[in-house]
């Protein structure tokens, strides 16, 4: 018989864990349903995995690496994959991207370089808000654009976090000022990642997509060329968005540059360490732009966190201990969940049937394409991982038709709008860390930046 | 006896603070403090975590760190720690990182066996759960929450006693409302309420409510052996039988000024998360402080 105790521990058990049975239960209704017309017995499976997952991604009800093992095991039980076929489809060159980028972001903020990175800011833009809100966006955005959203934020960070505190001891008193800063970071940071594919994981699994699904093999320089203007063009914007949205306090902080100044003038000249960890990004940025065509972009991100490690510059019980493994196991699930949805036809039905569905509402379906996937996507992204979202819809989106390099980009693209939620991506939850901002600032801003990002891409998928 | 004291800022946490910290000299119990932080998304940990090793390099502090060190200078001017800490000062290298989502500081404390000052970081009910599961805590002491479920999941899943401050008052003033019926969980109670009488010099008004008009043998009974408990320890205890609902009898004669003692339900655990309970009624309704115990 069981004790009170014991009954309320299964009670408490059950609350934590109610949206992993509730995902149970869902898929078991879906796996239960008749195999629609027109899918496979494998498609049917692998879309009841993809609800499952989808749910749980959205929910964290288990850590992330058991959401990944879910995945893998059904993906063997349902008789999507074999062991080894599931393996394959689990590892690939995006994989090795995203583990290189995490831990190549770890190795470069623990060179101290956002002494130099506040100084630089500070000389362009001198003591006038307007101009340090472009200046923290723009060099945001285009930092990220080259070496990830979260590496940028991670350092630009507390270098507006130090101008708030020299503006007021304490920045929650900044009403305005201080999600104004925080925002540039994390909005400008997201913003940056869409403009070359080294800027996110979202990017290079698309790049993995288009070349394992045959449809093309773009470049690094290739794919700089359809989304850096865009980016270039987006930065101001987003910086009137923000000004307009969160109109500071203080339209010049005088007094906290001049002090901030001082504190990274102590830093003295640059090292040689810094130095070389600078080298060795640069290094990095030239294999994946040349590179990169013959041995992905994953391996020569591996081979800059090579080199890192072999001239000291970052151990490895630092690098495992700031790398997060589960994102990684669950990107490498996301993309195994993506390529058997293409493998088992799965992406094709739901793709035509996405398409079949919206023809009811226009006949257009040139717009109802770029729709799905702008918007699927853009909604996805803030509820879900922006990678992992990129991974499930990638495959629908390329087998709905039309030209799959412009959708692709879009979706790629969409998946950066991640502006809405404090989960929406690591740039988001990081400034939210601080306590400084709150959750309703987000949909304050970020519905704006979500419309002008919609409205800037749609205008530049008419120019490609 | 050990006290669990959840604070989660400075403008919200200094009558909870305050009261935690006058049960805890009053019975010489060892005390924690403990902030729970804001949950983090587990795709972004690692990269909070750089972000705020990042931060930390430039001398900002973690949300969470600042609330210690209020809680910490709290405890200095109120003379609960040694003088030579108070002298230190608060020092965030001292913080130490256990892994297991636990940071924290020892104090040595005047009259409490020691003073602990933690950060979590998490969902506050699974954190206090886990915190009180570890360590063993007699008492969870906390502010009145706004959040809907926060009243039942205190009551359902953090396995100590629960006391829920309001507002801060004088102890001076207050009165203990003991509530009383035939419930194994009144015993203990009575005993918490016996002891927090005594410690603070309370006078205690017993209270017991039937839902019908002649009060039953085992209601009687108890009622009368919580007088003579309190009178046996030179507490000064008045009768108040009352007939209605217990729950709206309680809370009305409950006032701002009332201490509200009583017992856990032993109603099934699974009955109590659909139906709830009567001290969970009473706890989500009445704006005085409550001890629920159990």
């Amino acid at each position: 018989m069981l004790t009170n105790r014991s009954l309320n521990t299964i009670i408490f058990w059950l609350s934590q864990k109610r949206w992993f049975i509730f995902a149970l239960i869902i898929g078991a209704v879906f796996y239960l349903l008749p195999t629609p017309e027109g899918l496979t017995t494998e498609g049917h499976h692998i879309l009841v995995i993809v609800v499952i997952a989808i749910f749980l991604i959205i929910f964290e009800p288990i850590p992330l690496p058991a959401i990944a093992f879910i995945v893998l095991i059904l993906e063997v039980l349902f008789s999507i994959a074999s062991p080894n076929d599931a393996a394959k489809s689990f590892f690939s060159d995006a994989v090795f991207f995203i583990m290189g980028s995490l831990m190549l972001a770890v190795a470069i903020v623990s060179q101290g370089l956002d002494k130099r990175l506040a100084l630089g800011i500070v000389r362009i833009t001198g003591n006038k808000t307007w101009k340090l809100v472009l200046g923290f966006l723009g060099i945001s955005a285009i930092l990220s654009s080259f070496i990830g959203e979260h590496t940028v934020t991670a350092m630009m960070m507390p270098v507006s976090l130090t101008l708030l505190h020299y503006t007021k001891a304490d920045p929650k008193q900044l009403k305005r000022l201080t999600p104004l800063l925080l925002f540039s970071i994390a909005y400008g940071s997201a913003m940056g990642s869409i403009g070359t594919p080294s800027g996110g994981g979202r990017n290079v699994i698309m790049l993995d997509y288009w070349r394992e699904f045959g449809i093309a093999n773009i470049t690094y320089l290739k794919w700089m060329s359809y989304a850096y203007p865009m980016l270039l063009v987006e930065i101001p914007l987003a910086a009137l968005i923000l000004w307009f949205t969160f109109k500071p306090e203080h339209t010049t902080m005088d007094t906290a540059v001049r002090k901030l100044k001082v504190d990274v003038a102590k830093a003295g000249k640059m090292t040689s360490k810094e130095i070389s960890a600078i080298g060795i990004f640069i290094i990095v940025f030239l294999g994946w732009v040349f590179l990169s065509p013959k041995i992905g972009l994953g391996i020569v991100a591996l081979i800059g966190v090579v080199l890192y490690l072999l001239f000291g510059l970052i151990n490895w019980e630092s690098l495992n201990r700031n790398t997060n493994w589960g994102v990684i196991l669950l990107f490498g699930a996301a993309i195994s969940m993506g390529i058997q949805m293409k493998d088992t036809g799965a992406a094709l039905w739901v793709a035509e049937n996405a398409i079949v569905f919206l023809e009811k509402i226009t006949p257009n379906i040139e717009l109802l394409r770029w729709f799905v996937s702008v918007f699927l996507t853009g909604i996805l992204t803030n509820l879900l991982s922006n990678a992992a979202t990129v991974a499930v819809i990638g495959p629908i989106v390329l087998n709905m038709g039309g030209d799959q390099i412009i959708i692709g980009f879009s979706t790629a693209i969409a998946s950066a709008f991640a502006y809405l939620t404090v989960v929406a991506s690591p740039t988001c939850m990081i400034i939210h860390s601080s306590g400084l901002v709150k959750s309703k600032d987000y949909l304050r801003a970020g519905w704006k930046m979500f419309l002008m990002s919609v409205i800037v891409l749609f205008i530049f998928s008419q120019i490609w | 006896m050990k006290i669990l004291i959840a604070i989660s800022s400075k403008e919200y946490s200094e009558p909870t603070l305050h009261v935690g910290m006058w049960a805890a000299k009053a019975f010489n119990a060892s005390v924690t403090i403990a902030y729970v932080g804001q949950k983090i998304s587990a795709f972004s940990t690692s990269d909070v975590g750089l972000a705020q090793e990042s931060n930390a390099k430039w001398g900002i502090e973690r949300p969470g760190v600042k609330v210690l060190e209020w809680a910490f200078n709290y405890l200095a001017k109120n003379e609960y720690i040694t003088l030579d800490e108070a002298k230190a000062g608060f020092n965030r290298n001292t913080l130490v990182d256990h892994g297991k989502n636990r940071v924290e500081v020892h104090l040595k404390g005047n009259y409490c066996e020691g003073v602990d000052l933690i950060l979590r970081r998490g969902d506050i009910i699974p954190e206090l759960r886990h915190e009180v599961a570890h360590n063993g805590y007699d008492i969870t002491v906390i502010g009145r929450s706004q959040k809907r479920r926060m009243a039942h999941d205190l009551v359902q899943y953090i396995d100590s006693s629960i006391y829920v401050v309001r507002d801060l008052l004088p102890f001076k003033d207050f009165r203990i409302l003991q509530a009383v019926d035939d419930s194994k969980g009144t015993a203990k109670a009575l005993l918490y309420g016996m002891q927090v009488a005594q410690a603070f010099n309370m006078p205690v008004d017993v209270l017991t409510v039937s839902k019908r008009d002649n009060f039953g043998k085992g209601y009687k009974r108890a009622h009368n052996k919580a007088l003579k408990t309190f009178e046996k320890a030179g507490i000064e205890a008045n009768s108040i039988l009352k007939v209605g609902d217990p729950v709206e009898t309680i809370i009305n004669t409950a006032t701002k000024y009332h201490l509200i003692v009583m017992g856990n339900s032993q109603l099934n655990p699974v009955v109590q998360f659909f139906k709830g309970s009567k001290p969970l009624k009473v706890m989500k309704n009445c704006n005085s402080p409550i001890l629920i115990v159990k």
